[in-house]
């Protein structure tokens, strides 16, 4: 982290020589070039660290957060190879961490929150005649409950931004005319949950020039489908996530709350 | 929290509120065995629409099981037990899977033709604004509100298994619907809303899940109805507790397995999700 502040440091301070040295046109043209500000939840793995990885090649600057960025190597490596990319602490369940955060960037606008963060809660857990009610709480809490506090929490940096996009990485998982058998009970629960409070939020924020909309990687392989890999075809994460990237860069406000597929689909509800 | 195409289909309800009453005055003769008398387990039967269903049932001649989560203090509930010999009270909070289990050991060998999953909260409108929402009601309206039916179909299988009809009717509500809610303008009680899209989704699941067991796994939308759930809200589409149940249990009557997994609403039309 250390290494981080560091490097931003340095940055401000040559964007601020730059101006001392009256660059004003060359600046100027930076900043519209400069992509803009992207948040990712989740980013220490899977698609989270492709939506990163992505974003900063773009010439976006990524604020890239995890739960515990230490541990994450992968992200480590990214943040040491692009000084566009930040390093922040952010469990999603930790909502006076979310607000500290939010009062930490305060000031810095954000163009892109991408809520990435999510939990499938283990298919062992969520067969009929068996569920394993422990583990509601945590996939309700970080599938619904989170996107909306952090979405609620940074709500002045999106809004004072120029893109203005909340995006949740939603699933066709919780499109509930979409169910052909049953399986994952509380996460396909949490996703038709999340993309309520998704349609919600898009109308709580519209008159702000707000947009927010839902994305969905399709069976990607990542982490998240150990228990499937092999069994299903699965996605490589770089063209889910390129995909998804598409379908935000495509979000208009005659868009706001609908729900993409990577590949640009309308999911139905 | 208006029940969004009510508002302005007054006509359009006028009308099916005849269609409901004459298929309920033909009753038997049109939906026959499917809805004689069995024994139909209510939860959140101390007040407003599970009352109600309580009451109609047992007029009815149905068994009831009425659950509440304190029957002593339910007066209504205890008054129409001390009236009608075929209802009987348990002690039931949704929330607690231990309670859930042991209820489901105890009715063990009880047929449930009826499994009516009413309990539910909204956490409270004004704790659910964004920009000030109050997150400790969460917990509360999901476990309410979703998982407790989840839990209670899963827990009661067996009995609705067993009986005739085999129905496991979930109360959701209009406000869960994400094709009804998106195009509307007013941002109202988001937990409460995001908590009925997920129990339509378990309940669709469950459907899945039950076919092969022959159980019908359905929802009910009760209309906008004058219960303490709307506090002193009081709206000329509005309906009371005997008009939602009257207009509700002829649906239920005649369910078939055509019907499991769909989303009605009191009128007897499907709801969009
Ligand atoms: N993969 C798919 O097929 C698929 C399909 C549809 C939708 N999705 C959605 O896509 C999103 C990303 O999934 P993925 O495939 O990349 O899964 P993944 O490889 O399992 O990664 C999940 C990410 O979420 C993070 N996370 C979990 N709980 C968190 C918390 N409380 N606070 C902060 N971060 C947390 C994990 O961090 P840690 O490293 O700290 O655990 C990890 O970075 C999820 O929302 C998922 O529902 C995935
Ligand atoms: N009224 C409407 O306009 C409307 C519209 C759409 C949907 N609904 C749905 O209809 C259902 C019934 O609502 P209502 O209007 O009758 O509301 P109500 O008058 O507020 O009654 C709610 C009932 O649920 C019970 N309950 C709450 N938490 C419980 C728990 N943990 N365990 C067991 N019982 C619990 C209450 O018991 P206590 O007496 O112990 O509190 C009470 O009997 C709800 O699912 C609601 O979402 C209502």
């Amino acid at each position: 982290m250390s290494d981080d502040i560091t490097r931003r440091d340095a940055l401000t301070a040559s964007a601020g020589f730059t101006a001392m040295l009256g660059l004003g046109f060359w600046t100027e043209a930076a900043a519209a070039d400069s992509a803009g500000t992207v948040l990712v939840t989740g980013a220490s793995r899977g698609i989270g660290l492709e939506f990163v990885k992505q974003y900063a090649a773009k010439g976006y600057t990524v604020i890239a957060t995890a739960r515990d960025p230490a541990k994450a190597a992968d992200l480590q490596a990214l943040s040491k190879a692009n000084p566009n990319i930040r390093l922040e602490r952010l469990d999603v369940l930790d909502h006076a961490s979310i607000d500290a955060l939010a009062a930490k960037l305060k000031g810095t606008p954000i163009d892109i929150l991408v809520n990435n963060a999510g939990i499938g809660g283990g298919g062992a857990n969520q067969i009929f005649g068996k569920i394993n009610y422990a583990v509601f709480d945590d996939v309700m809490k970080t599938n619904v409950e989170g996107p909306l506090k952090i979405s609620e929490a940074f709500i002045e940096h999106v809004a004072a931004s120029k893109q203005k996009k909340i995006m949740m990485v939603s699933s066709s998982q919780g499109s509930v005319a979409s169910v052909r058998s049953p399986s994952l009970y509380f996460y396909r629960a949490s996703k038709s949950a999340l993309n309520m409070v998704t349609v919600n939020m898009a109308l709580a924020v519209k008159d702000r020039g707000v947009i927010v909309g839902m994305v969905a990687p399709g069976a990607t392989d990542t982490d998240f489908m150990v228990e499937v890999r092999g069994r299903i075809p699965l996605g490589k994460p770089e063209e889910r996530t390129a995909g998804m990237i598409a379908q935000i860069d495509a979000f208009t406000m005659e868009k706001t709350g609908k729900f993409y597929e990577w590949n640009g689909e309308q999911i139905p509800w | 929290m208006s029940e969004q195409a009510t508002r302005n289909s007054t006509t359009r309800r006028t009308v099916l509120q005849g269609a409901a009453a004459l298929a309920l005055a033909s009753g038997p003769g049109t939906a026959s065995a499917a809805d004689s008398p069995g024994t139909v387990l209510i939860t959140g039967a101390s007040r407003g629409i599970g009352l109600e269903f309580a009451k109609r049932y047992a007029e009815d001649g149905w068994q009831v099981i009425a659950t509440a989560r304190d029957p002593k203090k339910a007066e209504a509930l205890q008054a129409l037990a001390k009236a009608h010999k075929n209802l009987r009270l348990e002690t039931l909070d949704v929330t607690d899977i231990k309670a859930i289990d042991a209820l489901a050991a105890k009715l063990k060998d009880v047929p449930i033709d009826v499994l009516l999953n009413n309990a539910g909260i909204s956490g409270g409108a004004e704790k659910q604004k964004i920009g000030s929402i109050d997150y400790s009601v969460f917990d509360d309206v999901m476990h309410t509100n979703v998982l407790g039916p989840i839990k209670m179909a899963e827990a009661f299988t067996p009995h609705v298994a067993a009986s005739k009809q085999k129905k496991i009717v979930s109360i959701s509500s209009t406000e869960g619907s994400l094709t009804l809610i998106s195009p509307r303008p007013d941002v109202n009680s988001i937990f409460y809303r995001a908590s009925k899209s997920a129990l339509n989704m378990s309940m669709i699941n469950m459907a899945k899940a039950l076919k092969d067991k022959g159980i019908i796994v359905t929802m009910q939308s009760p209309g906008l109805v004058s219960t303490d759930f709307v506090g002193s809200l009081r709206l000329p589409i509005m309906i009371t507790p005997q008009q939602s149940v009257a207009m509700t249990m002829p649906i239920i009557a005649r369910l078939t397995m055509e019907d499991t997994g769909k989303y009605y609403r009191h009128t007897g039309e499907v709801a969009p999700w």
